[in-house]
């Protein structure tokens, strides 16, 4: 077994697959190891014979942009599957990279599980202004499952106009000075604690809103959860409110569509027109 | 802070109000960006779910009306004038306070607007589009914009709409001239149908012009109402089918009628029917997207089944066309197999030049394997003699029993 030590990004990783694939090297040689992970107990450094002389490799590179992809996900034989499949276009095996092969379709399942990652980060962080005068503009706090805030964040710029914004991460952030991106890892304490602290304010006309467009006689726990899973609940403003929206259609508002605040206040008939 | 209790108050009025109308679609609009400029937003042709509510519907937009006073009186509507609401009326300022906030705290993609009919439809349409420039022009907004067209407006009114709205909408909400004079004797069908033609207009001549002003990129809409009268699904699905074929509707949405406080005897006071709206909308989508006529899903009068999909259905009553070769069987056939939607028959005849197709792949492409297997033939199978008679079939892939009542 061959221990592969490399920086623990897809860049640093590619260069070394480069270098395994044109030596010849087999998948099942290789443990791959990234950063400063302790590698296996039968690990050593010692390079098995190359099988075949090297040639120069070629490989789609489309190929390359579906490994990058999937090296975004968080999983214990990520740089491994990925050099498989590698390996295996290479030996112009082209099975390897389509969802009906064992390797093309785990790969697939990753990228998938990759794009709805940054479409969740799209969909559910919640940006809060930010008063301090040295700060950006906004900041969010958000917790993704995947390693994807470097793609999903440029998102926001096209967005957001000439605001500057703070994105901070458990493990790495990124700051958009309107101008720049610029990205740390791990995460600042001083931006992490301002994207937290931002995050606790405000928020009461959208929470208004989120309670008035919900219709309690579709009550639909399952939908909901299958869409906005509850990971999420705790970072967003509306939250709070969703165990306490659901328990009370439970208990009686399910009876009609309208919102409980609406039903306690005082209604107005209108005049027919030209009767008034 | 009496001026944010006000809003407030304004806002859980307006958004109650807006909730019926279940169009949230933020899709469809071409590519514009504010990065490195002043103004705000951006759309990429792909729409964004900001959140869900507990109903499990997806809040895209901010939907709300300029007002819920209404001269209608729509018996369906929990605005019309009869009915014993609260009412309110944003400024068209405070609309584009809200959407412009709301957007910046990425709570939204944009805004859907729509309004009851006040003084005149001509007047209400102009409020509607006064709100829309003041983003687009003053705020230099660019979000989603959805504007809900009122049918009587005057055509340059709709033509200004189309110029500041990435999509437009008229709702035909009862597909009959019968229900329509029976629940909102203010509307007429030749009317809705004529907003639609000018919309469609819009967007032609809008199209056959490089130059011309934009016209509702993401084109038009709908909505039918479900369960508020006796229309069928075969009368509800015909009358989609017309409307994607005449006007080129992006979308007909189908709303479950619910329940509205003070209901009139005219519409049910039942729980909405959520299941038979989920099969319209699996039939919606089999139009649009697989090629079936809505005469093929519902051969005569009457509703869908509830129990299993309509694309089940139709294999289960055509019977001749199965079961089919997965190795040789045309693409669209594939796609008509129940249990392997259209993006698995484009896998399996990739798939398919590269090797024999065997029935694990179909596992592998996560394709409903109890709904397919009496249907298909692969390389190392074929469905067993018993999948032959069609109603046992039916019981065994049956979903089980009907929506409950919901209290």
């Amino acid at each position: 077994m061959l221990q592969v030590r490399f920086d623990g990004r897809f860049d640093g990783w590619r260069e070394a697959a480069r270098d395994l694939l044109l030596r010849g090297i087999a998948p099942h040689h290789v443990e791959w190891l990234a950063g400063d992970e302790a590698g296996g107990l039968f690990g050593g450094h010692v390079a098995p014979e190359p099988i075949e002389p090297s040639s120069p490799v070629r490989i789609p590179r489309q190929l390359l942009a579906e490994l990058e992809t999937a090296a975004r996900f968080r999983t214990a034989d990520r740089w491994s599957l990925l050099y498989r499949i590698l390996w295996r276009v290479a030996k112009g095996d082209q099975t390897a990279r389509l969802v009906g092969d064992v390797d093309g379709s785990e790969l697939h399942a990753r990228i998938k599980t990759i794009r709805r990652e940054m479409h969740h980060l799209h969909a559910f962080l919640r940006f809060s202004p930010i008063t301090c005068p040295s700060g950006p503009d906004y900041a969010a706090w958000f917790e993704p499952a995947h390693d994807i805030l470097t793609s999903a964040a440029p998102h926001f710029a096209e967005r957001m106009g000439l605001h500057s914004w703070l994105i901070a991460t458990p493990d790495d952030a990124v700051l958009w000075d309107g101008d720049v991106m610029h990205y740390a890892s791990p995460c600042p304490a001083i931006w992490r604690q301002l994207a937290q602290t931002a995050q606790e304010s405000g928020a009461e006309l959208w929470k208004t809103y989120y309670e008035s467009t919900f219709n309690p006689s579709r009550l639909n726990r399952d939908v909901l959860q299958n869409n906005l899973p509850v990971r999420f609940w705790k970072n967003l403003p509306e939250g709070p409110l969703i165990p306490q929206l659901m328990s009370r259609a439970r208990a009686g508002a399910q009876r009609d569509g309208q919102a409980e605040r609406v039903a306690t206040r005082p209604g107005k008939r209108i005049e027919r027109p030209g009767q008034a | 802070m009496v001026i944010v209790m006000q809003l407030i108050e304004k806002l859980s009025v307006l958004a109650d109000a807006a909730k019926y109308d279940v169009s949230c679609a933020s899709s469809g609009a071409p590519k514009r960006s504010s990065k490195g400029r002043s103004g705000l937003g951006a759309t990429d042709g792909m729409g964004i779910c900001h959140s869900f509510t507990p109903d499990g519907r997806c809040v895209a937009l901010l939907k709300i009306l300029l007002t819920n006073f209404c001269l209608y009186d729509c018996q369906y509507c929990v605005n019309r004038r009869s009915s014993d609401v609260p009412r309110a009326r944003f400024t068209p300022e405070e609309v584009v306070t809200l959407t412009l906030d709301f957007y910046r705290r990425n709570c939204i993609s944009g805004l859907f607007l729509s309004s009851g009919i006040i003084r005149s439809a001509d007047y209400t349409m102009e409020q509607l589009n006064r709100v829309a420039k003041l983003l687009r022009e003053e705020h230099e907004f660019r979000g989603y914009i959805h504007l809900k067209t009122i049918p009587d407006a005057d055509p340059q009114l709709i033509a200004e709409a189309g110029r500041y709205a990435d999509r437009l909408s008229v709702n035909i909400e009862l597909p009959t001239e019968a229900s329509l004079i029976r629940l909102a004797p203010e509307k007429q069908v030749v009317t809705i149908k004529q907003a639609m033609h000018a919309i469609h207009e819009g967007e032609t001549e809008a199209k056959a012009e490089k130059r011309a002003p934009r016209f509702a990129p993401a084109g038009q809409s709908t909505q039918m109402i479900v369960g508020a009268d006796a229309t069928d699904d075969s009368t509800i699905l015909h009358t989609a089918q017309s409307l994607y074929g005449d006007f080129r509707l992006r979308r007909v949405y189908y709303s479950a009628f619910s329940p509205i406080p003070h209901s009139p005897k005219t519409v049910p006071f039942e729980a909405p029917p959520l299941l038979r709206e989920h099969r319209l909308y699996q039939a919606d989508f089999l139009m649009r997207s697989y090629g079936f006529k809505a005469g093929e899903l519902l051969t005569g009068p009457g509703n869908l089944p509830l129990d299993i999909d309509p694309k089940l259905a139709w294999a289960l009553s055509n019977r001749e066309h199965f079961p089919v070769d997965l190795n040789s069987a045309e693409p669209a056939l594939i796609a008509r197999i129940p249990g392997i939607g259209i993006l698995s028959a484009k896998r399996l005849v990739a798939l398919r030049r590269q090797k024999r197709i065997r029935f694990e792949d179909l596992t592998r492409l996560r394709c409903s394997l109890e709904k397919a297997k009496p249907f298909v033939i692969t390389q190392d199978y074929r469905p067993s003699l018993a999948y032959r008679e069609s109603s046992a079939l039916r019981q065994q892939l049956s979903e089980g029993p009907v929506q409950m009542g919901l209290w």
